[in-house]
């Protein structure tokens, strides 16, 4: 059999499964009954995607099924081919859904099957940042189970999100391998039509952050094809079923990599690789996915992929806890001649001379100097130690300035880590991500509990101190230049980002200091300079200088922006937001949720359902996308009256601004605990008990002008 | 982003008509008017049913009249015809490729000419056995340049050249005595075999044909092809421009015409320097625009990435423009009609070679000795013409499309290097194309090449052949005229992936290419004669049976007779829009269509329509990939 037929007969094996599965299941719950994949907005998401249209019942779903025949023609050209692969993953969709009808939970750990519209906007940034620099499909048994092992943990070692279909997840489990999102390795689900999940993920990135219109399959293969960096191990034995949805997976762009002999391959999209241990090279070249190699000399693994890794208090040698004992990361700002370069020191106990499970002090001082290097960066160069110091296999950090929390695992102990290591990790990440302004760099680490104290209070706050002052001094008026931020448009082509001292990018990722410091390593880079001499109208923010960066960053897809506005030319947003706030027309206020949230809103839809409202470089008045810091800012929607008309948010969400909020409506406003007005889901998930609350609590936003 | 459109063929000849608006203006004549003027063609000839190689006649088959008055039979004379018509055509090419054997004999470290691509001048000389360790690089050139001259008139042996084919290939050509000897050889056999009272049996005729075809293919144009890469450097993907848009009103205007890159690089070369870029400021003008015409044009674009003005039939367009300042010719395909109308403007028309002397011409003889001297001769006449520009006669057709050229073997090979996998792939062969036409991804590719031909519509038939092989997945390369076409049309543009089908359209967004594959000019055919080596020696396969054919749907020239004798002789199948002058003789016809299968495994197919043609190609590579069970 040629390739085209073994694909056309998989194809046709699939859709014949899928027929009697639909018809089985009308049978026994009739038509009208209600399907859906849970947790998000686009359900089926691979149909709608590729149609446009939404599948809601069985009915429905056996009408789609007749769609998906139309594209399994039968001429020998690629093009049926490819159909014939999207087909088939269409099948693997329909399959999958049946799974979940009557909320059914189909798959238990440590498979996750369906994954959230939430999943994949936490995805949208580290895609683009290269922090995941690619997403691996494994599917099938590898030859040994030490096989799987490694080629799961080498993709690990470089930060790619692995997504596992089939028995290499028994695999896995025999080898005692922890799995997990939190380490970047995604079992999905045993069949084969699993691996949907995953294509369903590629898919929706494209609705997301693409603004890719349900229905525009060309658009869609191609937005696949250049900007989602994933690829296919197929083990063997592959069958046609395999096969057919392999060309499903080139059609979309993703490469295959196989060790099944006797494949006729393609260059760069189905090729043959006997040795499963160059599996991961191979692929790599394949999907030309470049690796960034950070070589830090440590006994353990350096890797984004161990950046969600936790360790629990059973597992840990020793930990360090700021809000226990004193502790502090500083970064700090020296003159050349006062430093060594990679010189570092620890003064105080190693790990060796601390108890098993024992709590202690530790604060690390960095010393950097250079020609381009501002006091300003060390704020920005300090946030990231956190990723930093996370992406230590067996290292776990939370918190920051003087508050941070760190574990070593025993594991880590074990394999030789020491607390001089940490200083090598800040070492050589600030010395490569920040080699623009850091000349040199030297690093002293304390564990002496009496020179931790007086780094913290002697040293430290007072600069923490300092730099808050600056920080309230920075206001979108004291400062001559904005900064565009175009990070996301790897992924999100038409959106442009206008960050400012009180607007960061709504990702959350990036403050005005942090654009600053981006423009200042790479001039030409994501973030350029905007002036602001030429203000069209100071109320919604709207300025020529910044229509034009914004014209020109979004290729002219984006005309005018205001900054402060949600109702008139609002800024778009790319899909990575944090949180997003819609108007709430009975109240004349407006909501805000927060991609954690799960739960319902009083706007009758979830956060997944609100933020498929806006994305992808979109305008859409009446709903913004944002970042969780934004919220207490004095500028948050200033043009329709401020942080005021905030009528609901997530308790958590609430709880995490209530200080910051609390301060700006006490100031702007003279309300004392605003935070206590505002509704949330212990109060309301529906208008009418919302605006009761209000009501009862003297809303300010119920006496102000309607929005709308 | 999707603004890329392609030109069509009404585009071109709505400029066309408004050129010739121009030309009536000025009492201009064209071939329009000219073909007109000579329809109805006379139908003796078009069936290659005339004789006249003796006095006796000359003779006319008819019904009544079925012999000539020695004997001779319809199938003898359409043979002979045939014969002649390849031998001119082989003569050519290879004097051609003899010229540029002998610059490169005269090229030296100080000279006119030098080796731009030495790596090939000593792979050349590796794979001919001649001493290349310790020697100068010029004395090396001046040997190869001998030993390729040599091969015109070797009393002994076969041509090569021939070694590169497959050796099934080469075992077909010794069997059925089709290996060519000495190349002058093989012209002056062909002339004498078609004297009066020699051979008239149409298969001797034929077979004699395709060794003349061969003598040129993997001879004369070969040398031509590999020794002006040695000398101008080896083509590698460059961008330029096609279509008249391409010249410049501000600028002078200097066009190019003809085959030999010798006169062309040099112009290019002159043009290009400051001093003549000044002079064409103080004379007027803001620079100096080259561009070209039918095949140097192609020569120069490969390697410069010059911009095309347009191909064969297009030559009297660039006159009609009013603001050419000078077009400059070397041989062939020469319009004689250039003289007669560039007296009706202010254009200088220049010959410069003595084998292409024409009236109403300045003819600055060119040699190698003199080259820069007569080069600069040229360009400062035509910037001392600029002045007498007529003004109310200007119009240039603002129409133009991007193109990325220079797709010779060695830089499609580099291409498919791109698209391999260090872990699993060696570098340096076609197998990932073979990969994809032996998984389906591509069905084939069709190498498309020839003239215009005003008994088809101009253009057309190149340009929509070629977008229905690519909406199935069929890749094509192409070279001469044809290549043009396609690159005004905008199908050398990659955005016309977007206009082939899934299979194709990946696998130039995976290589970068554009879906039509400039391969260079009418003597580059034989860049895709090693091409089509090569694949089949990757794959193990005989050529034959490669899913790949040749077209010539709009041809003219008696070369691209020859060329048409040498594809089929090397084993690839090849569809011609145009006749060659055979039906009248149905032995001839035959024998052309099916019987050179026994020889050499590959035959013509001559259709007019178009659309059947393609779906004719179509069937054929289908037929020859179930043969192999792809």
């Amino acid at each position: 059999m040629t390739l085209f037929e073994t694909v056309f007969s998989g194809n046709d094996a699939v859709y014949g499964l899928t027929e009697s599965a639909i018809n089985a299941a009308i049978e026994q719950h009739g038509a009208d009954k209600a399907i859906s994949f849970p947790n998000t907005a686009y359900s089926l998401p691979c149909y709608y995607a590729v149609t446009g249209v939404k599948v809601g019942t069985l009915g429905e779903l056996k009408e789609a099924l007749g769609v998906v025949k139309t594209l399994m023609t039968r001429e020998m050209r690629t093009h049926d081919v490819f159909m014939s692969g999207v087909a088939t993953a269409l099948c693997a969709e329909f399959i999958e859904v049946l799974k979940y009808i009557d909320g059914a939970v189909p798959y238990e750990e440590p498979c996750y099957g369906h994954l959230a519209d939430a999943v994949i906007r936490e995805l949208g940034v580290p895609l683009v940042t290269g922090d995941i620099p690619g997403v691996a499909v494994i599917l099938g048994k590898a030859p040994t189970t030490e096989d799987a092992v490694a080629l799961v943990k080498s993709y690990q070692a470089q930060g790619i999100l692995v997504t596992l279909v089939g028995d290499v997840i028994d695999q896995l489990a025999e080898a005692g391998m922890k799995t997990g999102a939190n380490v970047r390795v995604i079992p999905l689900g045993k069949d084969v039509t699993a691996v949907i999940h995953v294509v369903s993920v590629a898919l929706r990135a494209a609705l997301i952050f693409g603004n890719i219109t349900p229905g525009d399959a060309g658009s869609l293969m191609k937005y696949t094809m250049e900007r989602v960096p994933a690829f296919v191990n197929a083990f063997a034995p592959l069958n046609d079923v395999i096969v057919a949805c392999g060309a499903g997976a080139i059609a979309l762009g993703f490469p295959v990599i196989t060790n099944q002999e006797g494949v006729s391959e393609v260059p760069k999209s189905l090729i043959v690789q006997t040795d499963v241990s160059k599996f991961n090279a191979t692929s790599l070249e394949a999907r030309d996915i470049k690796i960034k190699i950070t070589n830090i000399d440590i006994p353990v693994a350096f890797a984004s992929a161990f950046e969600g890794e936790i360790i629990r208090r059973g597992d840990m040698q020793v930990e360090f806890d700021g809000s226990r004992v004193d502790c502090a990361e500083l970064v700090q700002t020296v003159d050349a001649s006062e430093i060594e370069d990679h010189k570092i020191t620890v003064v105080g106990p190693e790990v060796d001379g601390m108890e098993l499970g024992s709590k202690n002090s530790i604060a690390y001082v960095v010393k950097v100097a250079g020609k381009n290097m501002q006091p300003d960066f060390e704020p920005v160069i300090e946030r990231k130690f956190h990723n930093y110091i996370n992406c230590i296999e067996g290292v776990y950090h939370t918190g920051q300035r003087d508050m941070q929390r760190i574990r070593i695992s025993k594991d880590a102990f074990n394999a030789g880590f020491r607390i001089k290591h940490i200083g090598e990790v800040l070492y050589a990440s600030v010395k490569n991500e920040f080699d623009a302004v850091v000349d040199k760099c030297e690093v002293v680490i304390y564990t002496d509990p009496a020179e931790c104290t007086r780094i913290r209070h002697e040293v430290a706050i007072p600069t923490f101190d300092k730099r808050d002052d600056r920080l309230k001094s920075l206001t979108d008026e004291s400062v001559d230049v904005y900064y565009s931020c175009i990070l996301c448009q790897a992924f999100s082509p038409s959106h442009v980002c206008v960050v400012t001292p009180e607007r960061l990018g709504l990702c959350g990722a990036v403050s005005w200091l942090d654009a600053k410091a981006t423009n200042e390593l790479d001039p030409n880079g994501p973030c350029q300079v905007i002036t602001k001499e030429r203000p069209i109208d100071e109320r919604i923010g709207e300025y020529e200088d910044v229509n034009e960066a914004v014209q020109k960053f979004s290729q002219g897809a984006l005309q005018d922006v205001s900054l402060y506005s949600i109702m008139e030319k609002p800024m778009t947003s790319c899909g990575c937001f944090e949180c997003i706030c819609g108007i709430e027309p009975f109240s004349n206020g407006v909501v805000i949720t927060n991609r954690e949230y799960a739960g319902m809103t009083p706007l009758g839809m979830t956060f997944p359902e609100l933020a498929s409202m806006t994305g992808g470089g979109v305008q859409t008045p009446g709903f913004m996308g944002h970042g969780k810091h934004f919220i207490g800012s004095k500028k948050f929607m200033k043009a329709e009256g401020g942080i005021e008309r905030i009528v609901w948010m997530p308790k958590e969400l609430k709880d995490t601004v209530a200080e910051r909020v609390n301060a700006t409506a006490k100031e702007l406003y003279g309300i004392d605990n605003f935070t206590d007005m505002i509704g949330d889901e212990t109060i309301a998930t529906d208008p009418e008990t919302l605006v009761a609350f209000l009501t009862e609590k003297n809303h300010p936003a119920l006496s102000m002008e309607p929005m709308m | 982003m999707s603004e890329f459109r392609l030109t069509t063929v009404e585009e071109f000849e709505a400029a066309t008509a408004r050129l010739l608006e121009t030309g009536a203006k000025v009492g201009a004549d064209s071939w329009q008017a000219r073909v007109k003027n000579q329809t109805p063609h006379c139908k003796f000839g078009e069936e290659g049913i005339c004789c006249r190689i003796c006095t006796m006649g000359p003779c006319r088959i008819t019904k009544k009249a079925p012999r000539g008055v020695c004997g001779c039979d319809v199938h003898g004379i359409v043979g002979r015809n045939y014969l002649k018509f390849t031998a001119g055509g082989s003569a050519t090419h290879s004097d051609h490729g003899r010229e540029i054997c002998h610059t490169l004999y005269e090229s030296s470290a100080d000279g006119c000419y030098k080796v731009k691509d030495p790596e090939k001048l000593v792979r050349i000389a590796k794979e001919w056995d001649i001493e290349t360790e310790g020697k100068d690089i010029y004395d090396l050139a001046h040997e190869v340049a001998l030993e390729g001259l040599m091969e015109y008139g070797k009393p002994f042996g076969t041509q090569r050249f021939l070694k590169r084919a497959p050796e099934s290939q080469q075992k077909l050509w010794e069997e059925n005595e089709l290996a060519p000897h000495a190349i002058d050889r093989e012209v002056s056999r062909s002339l004498h075999m078609a004297h009066m009272g020699c051979s008239s049996k149409p298969e001797a005729l034929v077979k004699q044909s395709i060794r003349a075809g061969l003598s040129d293919g993997w001879g004369g144009s070969m040398m031509g092809t590999e020794f002006s890469d040695i000398l101008f450097g080896t083509p590698k993907p460059i961008e330029t421009e096609a279509n008249l848009g391409v010249m410049v009103e501000e600028n002078v205007n200097i066009v190019v015409h003809g085959h030999d890159p010798s006169l062309s690089e040099m112009i290019c070369e002159v043009a290009d320097s400051p001093e003549m870029v000044a002079y064409a400021k103080e004379m007027g003008a803001k620079g100096i625009t080259i561009s070209g015409v039918c095949c140097t044009s192609n020569e120069v674009a490969m390697r410069r990435g010059i911009p095309m003005a347009g191909n064969f039939l297009q030559q009297e367009n660039v006159v009609l423009t009013g603001a050419c300042e000078a077009i400059v010719v070397d041989v062939q395909c020469i319009f004689p009609a250039l003289g007669p109308l560039s007296k009706c403007f202010h254009t200088k028309f220049i010959t410069t070679s003595p084998i292409a002397q024409m009236p109403d011409s300045d003819f600055i003889r060119f040699d190698a000795h003199t080259a820069l001297e007569k080069a600069t001769q040229i360009v400062k006449l035509a910037i001392e013409n600029f002045k007498n520009r007529k003004p109310e006669l200007v119009y240039i057709p603002q129409m133009k499309q991007k193109a990325t050229v220079g797709y010779s073997t060695e830089a499609i090979v580099k291409v498919l290097d791109g698209v391999t996998n260090s872990q699993v792939d060696e570098l340096g062969t076609t197998k990932p194309l073979l990969q994809c036409i032996t998984s389906g991804v591509l069905r084939g590719a069709v190498a498309m090449v020839g003239c215009n031909n005003p008994r088809v519509r101009p253009d057309l038939a190149h340009i929509e052949l070629m977008k229905k092989m690519l909406a199935n997945d069929i890749i094509v390369i192409a070279s001469g005229c044809s290549a043009q076409a396609a690159a005004k049309a905008g199908l050398m543009d990659k955005a016309a992936k977007d206009i082939c089908g899934d299979g194709l359209k990946r696998v130039c967004e995976l290589a970068d290419i554009p879906p039509v594959l400039h391969m260079g000019s009418c003597v580059d055919i034989s860049r895709m004669l090693v091409l089509a080596a090569t694949l089949a020696k990757d794959a193990g396969l005989r050529i034959s049976q490669l899913p790949v054919v040749g077209c010539a749907p709009e041809w003219m020239s008696e070369k691209a007779v020859s060329i048409g004798n040498y594809v089929i002789g090397s084993g690839l199948d090849t569809f011609l829009g145009v006749d060659p002058y055979a039906s009248g003789s149905s032995e001839m016809v035959e024998i052309l269509t099916n019987g050179t299968r026994q020889w050499c495994e590959a035959a013509f197919t001559v259709e007019k329509d178009i659309e059947k043609l393609g779906d004719a190609m179509m069937a054929r590579i289908e037929e020859k990939r179930a043969a192999l069970g792809i």
